[in-house]
């Protein structure tokens, strides 16, 4: 009888081993951004917004922001449509290249990043596109589109066939079909695959910094530029912003779609 | 049943649906063979088989889902191989349902006429006068999982139907749902095809279906079809053997045919020997040719003593093996003699009959007009 008591006892500890693990580094660059004093350390000493007013004034900052959030938009605008796509076919036909396709999803764990920056910067600089803000997204999109993808095959592959017929049979030409039926069904995924997409541009540092320049940069990169010098409280705050997006995106996750759909994508 | 041309249809009740010759085969294998049947304007046919015997691949053929490997299929005359499955008139009832989760229920059925560009400012009022033909008005506005079971098959029904098309197509949808409801539904099938008089191909495989809610039932089993008549008929007069054996209780005694006189047949099963008539749609009986005497458990009488079945002309003793009461009738099972041969009895009104333990020695008798005789 003491057995499954035992047993429940240390699959707690485990889970709670798991989550401060998880939880440690936010919850220590949450901490140190609210120091009042000019040191980075956790527990703060003090506490005051000051690092967050420090950030909000820096211009170069500020600007790196905004070109990341474009480069996230521009990452997602592209995204939505092939990933679509391709996801639906993937799922739904037996496809001619099917094989090559799947290795190409596998593609992201299996070539190491700075690989696909360099092959890009060659590719951008030979076109004479480097220096501008939408290669780099549409970098983001390239690198990380086997996610998209991944997102909308789950959600296609739940899709009942008879669906289509159905709305054949009451008069709807290929074309109406799919986007009466086919992309409501599968409209999960593909917003759960693009917020994925935006969170990743967002945040996407190597290859950004191998097809940034001074006027480009986004704000990983500016980061770590700043990281190179000094690394002062501002770095936690900027990082807390971070998170706060992650957070916004993943509540607008759970407003449209439910966190459950997205945690049941296989 | 074959041959039918357009020119044909005039003379009595236009014909609907002409399947001609049909064949589908996936990789040599036939899934529909040579299936021709003419269906009358306003009839409600049922294809009845086992899973498997092709009858979801002849729907899908007359939809339009599926193009057949040879053979025309003809709507209101015109051949229809060449049409999408949206251009043409046909509603359909799917297995499992296939409704729009994304869409209410007036939406779901407001999309074939939105689809089929009804005149937009008429679309409501049809949407819920169909609502109200299913028994569906005040839920128009519910989304297709905050409806239960029967209320979805309520939905997919009416969106079928709301573009008043040729032909109604129902495949299986009633499988599903628990006894009760099911054959509550079946009613409400027949009732809305009474009312629209819209011609009806619908696809079961539970012979109780087909008996109660059709005009004429198609029986089909490996692609092909076995016989098509009226429910009476085909369960009075089944075409062969493999139609006796699907609708209806039914003993089969084996044997070989000893002498024939016209009709009747005298066969032997075993060391005795039977009188039957002979009932297979084509062909003669011939002396010690193989046969099979069918005969329905509830043409079989059973008493105590053998004077009891006097009107019987064929009486023969048995054992009781299994007796179940089922509250409208008993079904038994007896051994007969030393031969070891199963007969199931049903034996209607237990009330007033005498019933019979396991292990009771009975009589049982039968007239020979009853038992059914097929080539085997
Ligand atoms: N697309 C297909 N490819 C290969 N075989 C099929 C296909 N569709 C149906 N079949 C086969 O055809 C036969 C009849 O199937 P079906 O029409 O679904 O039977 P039923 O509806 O009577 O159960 C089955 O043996 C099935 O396996
Ligand atoms: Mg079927």
């Amino acid at each position: 009888m003491t057995a499954p008591l035992s047993k429940s006892i240390v699959i707690w500890v485990m889970v709670g081993l798991v989550l401060l693990t998880l939880s440690a580094p936010t919850v220590v660059v949450l901490g140190a951004s609210f120091t009042s004093g000019n040191i980075i350390v956790f527990p703060p000493n003090g506490f005051s917004l000051q690092w967050y007013g420090k950030i909000a004034s820096d211009v170069g900052l500020r600007g790196a922001f905004m070109r990341s959030l474009t480069v996230a938009a521009i990452c997602t605008v592209i995204a939505i449509p092939v990933g679509t796509l391709a996801g639906i076919a993937l799922a739904k036909y037996a496809i001619k290249f099917e094989r090559s396709l799947q290795v190409y999803l596998l593609l992201p764990f299996t070539i190491p990043l700075i690989g696909s920056g360099i092959g890009l910067m060659l590719l951008f600089g030979q076109m004479g596109i480097l220096g501008q803000i939408w290669p780099i997204g549409i970098a983001c999109c390239v690198i990380n589109l086997p996610f998209m993808i991944w997102a909308v095959t789950a959600s296609a592959a739940n899709l009942d066939p008879d669906l289509e017929l159905a709305a054949a049979n009451c008069g709807a030409p290929p074309i109406a079909t799919f986007f009466h039926v086919t992309l409501p069904a599968v409209m999960p995924g593909v917003i759960s695959g693009s917020l994925l997409m935006f969170i990743l541009a967002l945040n996407e540092f190597l290859v950004s910094l191998l097809l940034t320049d001074a006027r480009t940069v986004t704000l990983p990169v500016q980061i770590y530029n700043s990281i190179r010098s000094i690394i002062t409280p501002d770095l936690a705050a900027i990082s807390v912003v971070f998170i706060a997006c992650a957070a916004i995106i993943i509540a607008l996750l759970d407003r449209l779609v439910g966190l459950d759909i997205f945690l049941k994508s296989k | 049943m074959t041959g039918m041309t357009k020119s044909d249809g005039k003379q009595k009740a236009a014909v609907a649906v002409s399947v001609q010759n049909v064949n589908m085969t996936f990789d040599g294998f036939h899934a529909v063979d040579s299936a021709s049947f003419d269906l009358d304007q306003g009839r409600f046919l049922t294809i009845l088989g086992p899973s498997g015997s092709g009858k979801t691949t002849l729907l899908r053929m007359i939809a339009g889902f599926q193009k057949p490997s040879s053979g025309e299929i003809f709507i209101n005359g015109a051949p229809v191989s060449a049409a999408p499955p949206h251009k043409r008139s046909v509603g359909m009832v799917f297995q499992k349902l296939a409704l729009f989760p994304h869409m209410t229920a007036a939406e779901n059925v407001a999309f074939p006429l939105k689809m089929r560009r009804f005149d937009a400012t008429t679309i409501p009022e049809r949407v819920q006068r169909y609502l109200d033909l299913v028994q569906l008005g005040s839920y128009a506005d519910r989304r297709i999982h905050q409806l239960s079971g029967g209320q979805q098959q309520r939905v997919a029904i009416a969106r079928a139907l709301v573009f008043e098309p040729d032909l109604l197509l129902l495949d299986e949808p009633l499988a599903a749902l628990d006894r009760k409801l099911r054959e509550e539904m079946q009613l409400e099938f027949r009732r809305i095809q009474r009312e629209l008089g819209v011609t009806t191909i619908n696809v079961t495989h539970d012979q109780r279906e087909a008996l109660v809610v059709s005009d004429e039932v198609v029986v089909m089993d490996k692609g092909r079809i076995q016989q098509m008549a009226s429910p009476t008929a085909t369960y009075r007069t089944p075409a062969n053997a493999f139609v006796a054996g699907f609708i209806g209780v039914t003993n089969f005694l084996n044997g070989t045919v000893k002498s024939t006189a016209g009709q009747e047949v005298i066969f032997a099963a075993g060391e005795r020997e039977f009188i039957g008539h002979w009932s297979a749609a084509a062909g003669a009986p011939t002396v010690s040719a193989n046969v099979v005497g069918a005969l329905r458990a509830e043409q079989v009488r059973m008493a105590t003593s053998a004077d009891e079945l006097g009107q019987c002309r064929t009486v023969l003793s048995a054992a009781v093996t299994d007796a179940i009461f089922e509250g409208e009738r008993t079904a038994y099972e007896v051994t007969v003699g030393m031969d070891g041969n199963i007969i199931r009895v049903f034996d209607h009104d237990p009330a007033a009959h005498k019933q019979f333990g396991i292990g009771e020695a009975v009589f049982i008798g039968w007239n020979p007009q009853d038992v059914m005789i097929y080539p085997n």
